[in-house]
């Protein structure tokens, strides 16, 4: 029977995965900042929340060998195989999620090294490291059983591994119970940030538990898609009783969820009708209640849409909890956004793990103990051997040239999406300044946050120069420069952006006041290098500028801190001297008025 | 190498500060921070990878110089997988580059969301103010105290310093609120402050409580040895029980087919 195989999944997954990729190149050269939306008030986002998802959904891997090994209930073993293979790949996936995550993954091992037994993370870094090497083994036996692994030293191996099923499954589920219940645990110290009805200190259990039903359920859903997708049939039955497990265990989560909110008083909270609580009804009632009352029919959980749905929507609604309590009701200062590259990373990720899924399935007896799944050649060939016309379709030439020229389009345009400023990192984006308003009293707003610095400009001129004696001197100890043909140029002329120094040596119009091209030896008098030119005063040796100021400096500062480095000297000195300490303080010029009405009639009557 | 102080600590008094950021300003100069960058991961309170300090203003307008509190029972400290945020004898509370991950859990944990982040950086730090440890050891007072020009900042045992804040708290009862911040909130922290205006603002989110943060997890953590073994133990039991009634069932099973063949 020719299998409903279709390649444009696939397609899809590499693009994804090869995006992914484009994505990571980007993390690691410019670092966290430019490639993600993470900052100081939201040092988790969207990777942490992804990668308790993956371990949640891998809960099957330990519960189904559970149910084979311990309890003895062999009619499973026919997914045994897949359960474990899922959880493998949702731990790889959680473990390169990480190396993403961390700010220094080449310390990854640290943990190992450095015991901190205070620290949920240290223990889940144990706990998924051992965890990992122990699925490992359990999935071993599959790989040796392929033609390659004849060696006598593999067969060895394989029957060891036969002998050790029992040990190391049972290390399995207790490292699992750990680390999935501590995934939880991780949050309990975060009351300040955890909104209230995600916030439990049964947390842990409450993580145990519905990684269970999660894992199951994600079970039956790819149980549902291999079949879909890969023409292997399901065993209906089987899933069914999955779903009855899982049932069992959604009731108990719901149970112990709901009751502690309750018995703690937070319960009336999921009634106040903010969008955290309808999210927390959609949650409970149609990602948890709707679907507990689905399988508990006996005549829907035997019918394909009905155990189909309820696996939906209990993954969903798993995957809810875990992603609302780590990401969406997060409470934060400042907003978060992850980042395309952060997306990119975070479907990356799982999508090569799926496309690993389909290599082993296709190449080893996954879904069927006694051979590998033989996929039929794909029927619709998408015309996507123009790039590399040459390479055969299905060789790995052929594979990494078509991804290639998808995911090229994709970086294509995800480089256009992301924002250029954050990409160098550190960069600011231009932050031209509002030049200031007014004259005898100045109305400043530099940054244009509405909020107002007046400066009594005729105040300081007169008192300045009744001091000095002389208007003009009074004048240039603010206008400390002037463009030519002009006197007491305004601030902002040259301290053009808010933040950023900018430089004011304006070449083009040298160029054209001397003449083009022609005219360039004139100050550059070595021959063409850049690093030529002449000292300005070799050519403006009258131009005077400010005492002390030694060689004209073609860089302005920034408008905030020329603005602050002009006042703030003068106030402290006129502070001490008058004995007037409030003439320091920042609140004297930063009353914060928004648009003062009497300033504004003030300046009008002027 | 530890101090001749037993457990140091500072005391703030909100009342002094000008808001002159001298502090700041020498805390920049001693731990070589830079010029200030503007950058988008920067949080509005101005703390960020280049500043330790920074002076906040209150919501009724008083000037307050905010930095790690250098909990006694450090939230940072107890979540960090490697150790690599730790407390020295006297109380300080430390940041080593060489052992973190850079997993930023002990910035999700801080209650006062102190601890930032090299954004910036292919090779980030966490950073936050480490109370001058160097300069205490050489003898000298943290960079900020010696700076501070209203004597706001005052450096010295945390006990004395407590006796001191109660003593100025007596002294002008209608200056300051009847409290010593920092004396019992989250089980203690070392650096002190005595203000006119409520300081709950400089938590995170709200005021932390009284309960120490780490026992939070620890009343979880403290639990799982005893979780592990206990689930071990079930799965062994269930394991040989189940299969050693299956295997007695089948033996039986099969005696019974065989004694009805001999019938
Ligand atoms: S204030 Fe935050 S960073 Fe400082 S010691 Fe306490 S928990 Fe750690
Ligand atoms: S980021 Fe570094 S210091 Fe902070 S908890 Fe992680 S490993 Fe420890
Ligand atoms: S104690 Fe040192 S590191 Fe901490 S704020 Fe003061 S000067 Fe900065």
């Amino acid at each position: 029977m020719a299998a409903q195989y279709r390649n444009w999944i696939k397609d899809g997954l590499w693009a994804l995965a090869i995006a992914g990729m484009a994505a990571a190149v980007l993390r690691f050269t410019f670092g966290l900042g430019a490639s993600t939306g993470l900052n100081d008030t939201t040092p988790w986002g969207l990777w942490i929340a992804f990668k308790l998802c993956f371990v949640a959904l891998s809960g099957g891997g330990f519960t189904l060998a559970a149910m084979v090994y311990v309890f003895h209930l062999e009619s499973f073993r026919p997914i045994l195989r897949r359960a474990i293979l899922l959880a493998l790949l949702g731990y790889g996936s959680f473990i390169v999620s990480l190396l993403f995550d961390l700010g220094l993954p080449w310390h990854i091992y640290m943990p190992i090294i450095h015991w901190q037994h205070h620290s949920v993370m240290f223990e889940i870094a144990w706990c998924v490291m051992l965890y990992f090497t122990v699925l490992t083994l359990e999935f071993a036996p599959v790989i040796l059983e392929h033609d390659w692994f004849r060696h006598p030293i593999f067969q060895m191996i394989y029957r060891a591994l036969h002998v050790a099923v029992i040990p190391l499954v049972i290390t399995g589920i207790v490292l699992s119970t750990l680390h999935q219940s501590s995934l939880g645990a991780l949050i309990l110290i975060m009351p300040h940030r955890v909104h209230p009805l995600w916030y439990s200190p049964w947390i842990p259990v409450l993580f145990f538990i519905s990684a269970i039903a999660a894992g199951l359920m994600a079970l039956v859903l790819e149980g549902f898609l291999v079949e879909r997708w890969l023409g292997s049939q399901v065993k209906l039955d089987l899933l069914e009783r999955l779903g009855k497990v899982a049932a069992f265990a959604l009731a108990l989560y719901l149970a112990l969820r709901l009751g502690d909110l309750w018995a703690r008083g937070t319960l009336p909270a999921a009634l106040d009708g903010s969008w955290q609580s309808l999210l927390f009804g959609a949650e409970v009632l149609i990602g948890g209640l709707l679907p507990l009352t689905l399988l508990t029919s006996r005549k829907i959980r035997q019918t394909r849409e009905g155990l189909l749905t309820s696996a939906l929507l209990i993954v969903a609604g798993v995957v809810s909890q875990r992603m609302s309590l780590s990401l969406f009701t997060m409470w934060r200062p400042a907003p978060y956004l992850p980042s395309l590259a952060e997306i990119l990373i975070a479907l990356g990720v799982p999508a090569a793990a799926a496309l690993i899924y389909l290599f082993f399935v296709e190449n080893l007896a996954v879904l069927d103990e006694k051979a590998p799944l033989k996929i039929a050649p794909a029927r619709v060939q998408l015309p996507m051997t123009w790039p590399f016309p040459f390479a055969e379709r299905n060789s790995l030439n052929g594979i990494i040239a078509h991804r290639s020229g998808l995911a090229v389009g994709i970086i294509a345009v995800m480089l256009a999406v992301l924002p250029i400023q954050t990409a160098a990192s550190g960069a600011l984006p231009l932050n031209l300044v509002q030049p200031a308003r007014g004259w005898r009293i100045l109305w400043i707003d530099g940054n244009r946050a509405k909020y107002q610095v007046e400066f009594a400009h005729a105040e300081h001129q007169e008192r300045l120069a009744k001091e000095m004696g002389s208007s003009e001197e009074a004048c240039q100890t603010c206008h400390h420069l002037n463009l030519p043909q002009d006197e007491a140029t305004a601030c902002w002329q040259c301290h053009r952006d808010y933040l950023q120094a900018v430089n004011i040596f304006d070449h083009t119009r040298h160029q054209q006041i001397l003449g083009g091209n022609a005219a360039c030896q004139e100050c550059h008098t070595v021959e063409h290098t850049r690093r030529s030119a002449a000292a300005c005063q070799e050519c403006h040796e009258t131009m005077s500028p400010k005492e002390g100021q030694a060689a004209f400096n073609p860089m302005a500062p920034a408008y905030l801190d020329a603005m602050h480095g002009l006042c703030q000297d003068c106030h402290a000195q006129q502070a001490a001297a008058q004995n007037r300490p409030e003439l320091a303080l920042c609140k004297t010029c930063h009353s914060l008025q928004e648009n003062p009405s009497e300033l504004q009639a003030a300046i009008r009557n002027e | 190498m530890s101090l001749a102080l037993k457990h140091v600590g500072v005391l703030v008094d909100v009342t002094r500060c000008i808001g002159c950021n001298q502090c700041i300003e020498a805390c920049v100069v001693e731990n070589d921070l830079g010029e200030l960058r503007h950058t988008p991961q920067q949080a509005p309170d101005g703390l960020s990878d280049r500043r330790f300090a920074a002076i906040v203003e209150s919501p009724q307008g008083a000037y307050v110089r905010k930095a790690c509190r250098h909990c006694l029972q450090p939230a940072c400290v107890s979540v960090c997988p490697v150790g690599a945020m730790y407390q020295t004898p006297e109380g300080v509370v430390l940041y080593d580059y060489a052992k973190c991950m850079g997993c930023r859990y002990c910035m999700m944990a801080c209650p006062y969301g102190i601890p930032r982040y090299e954004w910036g950086s292919t090779a980030p730090r966490v950073r936050k103010c480490n109370l001058c440890y160097e300069r205490l050891q050489n003898g000298q007072l943290p960079a900020c105290v010696e700076a501070c020009p209203e004597q706001a900042l005052l450096f010295g045992e945390r006990d004395e310093l407590l006796l001191e804040a109660r003593r100025r708290l007596e002294r002008s009862p209608n200056k300051y609120l009847p409290v010593v911040y920092g004396e019992q909130e989250l089980g203690g922290t070392s650096v002190l402050y005595i203000s006119p205006e409520p300081l709950d603002f400089l938590g995170f989110h709200g005021a932390p409580g009284d309960q120490p943060y780490p026992e939070l997890t620890w009343n979880w953590l403290s639990r799982t040895p005893s979780v592990a073994l206990a689930m071990g133990g079930l799965m062994t039991g269930l394991f040989w029980v189940i299969g050693r009634r299956m295997q007695a069932e089948e033996k039986r099973a099969a005696r019974n087919t065989s004694s009805s063949h001999e019938a």
